[in-house]
């Protein structure tokens, strides 16, 4: 199932011209000299495979800049997971961040057996159509809120006002009960048996209930469920949309209005919503639906946005935290008063860098899109 | 796994804890052996993550065994674990395992007998809620 030379080959690394431009863009080398991705790809593909371990790969966020800069488009970060997946195999140990507890929740959430208890947050006024084969992905916002109860965190805020949006907009949705993980996170730092394992309960899942359509929140579960479930098990006949691409075009045509907020609003462009699924229009139009509300951009913004600075909950350090308060003071840079992100995880990493600072990390109010449109509804 | 012993991991602190596993043998006693200990230097060194890993492993039940209250040799606030435990507990809830299955507990400093009728009643509770529950959850 999974070709690693194959795949290595398919991210174009091997048209890779030695010109540097990744090196440049990186977020990760700005602040850590001894990360070269140009280095990387020399080391892997030189004539002397006999080299130690390169411990440089797991300092890459996969933020995709990289490839917006490659004239090459070399598919960089899909090169780090490859090569991740071979060091694993070769015995290399992760460092996991918090514990690794989200590793233990993602690993038993691969479970057969497992009967989640996941919805007790569902709120009474949240109407759900039972019958319906269009289902709304929750993702791991219920586990997110407790694991990281201690940053703040209200992920589920997110997901409660994406329904509340889908619910003002007619669109009928029903929620699976035993959804997993969609696997993401274990699939980028090469733990491809625990993604696999996710992504086929989650496939059986699907094909009990006869999900057609999914609409997502969270960014990462939608390029997962939509490119890598199909790439890596073949198509799965299902529609995947992310709540923006629905909601967008129902502003436009005056299907649905939003209400009044008034708040001065900055927008980070989530690197897995941006640069790989090409969504930077629809959220701005969404907040720019909102009366009252003004938007300002960042110094870099959609295709240039800077990353929220974190891995897949591996090797988070000082170079993360730099990125980090460097996004943080763009965001304050504009002056606003909410910086508004799309996707959970942005709001876990900013929170937990905002939290454990120095005191002079910028502490701008960071809220989730859909939260702020469904906000303006009350 | 439904006839045999329900695999227990006790996280011992250093001092009350594992001073009542090691006066078992003294005492003339035992434990099952379904019952594997590990030392810590003080619960407060614990988190979810390590819980959570003992779950992962296919631990049936979780002891935290530390000091009486006050008696911490460190001083550390007690509230510490007192969260992990209960953010481990919420996790194990979203994921369908009862959270009885993970304790929070002490017994008397180098009291042996104390810490076998402890985890032995421990093993039993969770023998019935494997029983009680389809899929041994
Ligand atoms: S994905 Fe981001 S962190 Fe990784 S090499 Fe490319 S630019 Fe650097
Ligand atoms: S930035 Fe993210 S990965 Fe790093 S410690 Fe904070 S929450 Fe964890």
């Amino acid at each position: 199932m999974f070709d690693t030379e194959r795949e290595i080959s398919d991210t174009r690394i091997n048209l890779c011209l030695d010109c540097g431009k990744c090196t440049v863009v990186c977020p990760v080398a700005q602040h850590d000299p001894d990360f070269n991705p140009r280095l990387i790809a020399q080391r892997r593909l030189g004539q002397n495979r006999n080299i130690p371990q390169d411990d440089t790969i797991w300092s890459c966020i996969s933020c995709y800049m990289c490839t917006e800069r490659c004239n090459y488009r070399v598919r960089f970060p899909e090169f780090i997971h490859a090569l991740r997946f071979e060091a694993l195999e070769e015995g290399a140990q992760l460092q996991c961040t918090h514990g690794g507890a989200l590793q233990a929740v993602m690993h038993m959430m691969a479970r057969g057996d497992l009967h989640q208890d996941r919805l007790g947050w569902l709120p009474q006024d949240v109407e759900l159509a039972e019958q319906c084969d269009t289902i709304f992905f929750v993702g791991c916002a219920p586990y997110f809120d407790v694991l990281f109860s201690d940053l703040g965190v209200d992920t589920l805020d997110g997901v409660k006002g994406a329904l509340r949006l889908l619910n003002r907009a007619h669109i009928p949705f029903n929620i699976l009960a035993n959804e997993r993980c969609c696997g993401r996170d274990l699939l980028l730092q090469g733990d491809r048996e625990g993604f696999l394992a996710l992504a086929r309960a989650n496939m059986e899942e699907f094909a009990r209930h006869g999900v057609g359509k999914i609409i997502t929140n969270c960014p990462e579960c939608h390029y997962t469920l939509k490119v890598d479930y199909p790439k890596i098990l073949g198509s799965t006949g299902i529609e995947v949309v992310h709540l923006t691409e629905v909601i967008a075009p129902l502003l436009r045509s005056g299907e649905l209005r939003l209400g009044m907020l008034e708040k001065r609003a900055t927008y980070h462009d989530p690197c897995t919503l941006g640069r790989c699924s090409r969504i930077f229009d629809e959220p701005r139009q969404i907040l720019a639906a909102v009366a009252g509300l003004e938007l300002v951009e960042m110094e870099q913004n959609r295709e240039k946005a800077l990353c929220c600075g974190a891995s897949p909950w591996v090797h988070c350090g000082a170079v993360n935290r730099q990125i980090q308060g460097q996004r943080l003071a763009q965001a304050g840079a504009t002056k606003a008063d909410v910086m508004v992100t799309a996707c959970p995880k942005c709001q876990i990493h900013l929170k937990c860098a905002q939290k454990s600072g120095d005191g002079k990390t910028t502490q701008v109010e960071i809220q989730d899109l859909a939260s702020v449109a469904a906000r303006s509804l009350d | 796994m439904s006839k045999s012993e329900a695999n227990v991991v006790v996280f011992a602190c250093n001092w009350d804890g594992l001073s009542s596993v090691e006066a078992v043998a003294q005492a003339g006693l035992s434990y099952p052996a379904s019952v594997k200990v590990v030392r810590v230097s003080c619960l407060s060194r614990l988190h979810q993550g390590l819980i959570l890993k003992a779950f992962e492993l296919g631990a049936d039940g979780v002891m935290l065994l530390g000091c009486e209250p006050g008696k911490c040799q460190f001083d550390t606030d007690p509230a510490l674990i007192t969260q992990e435990c209960e953010k481990a507990r919420k996790l194990m809830r979203l994921l369908g395992l009862k959270e009885e299955r993970l304790v929070l507990t002490h017994v008397p400093r180098g009291d042996g007998s104390h810490f076998v009728g402890r985890v032995t009643s421990f093993i039993a509770e969770i023998g019935q809620m494997r029983s009680a529950v389809p899929g041994g959850a």
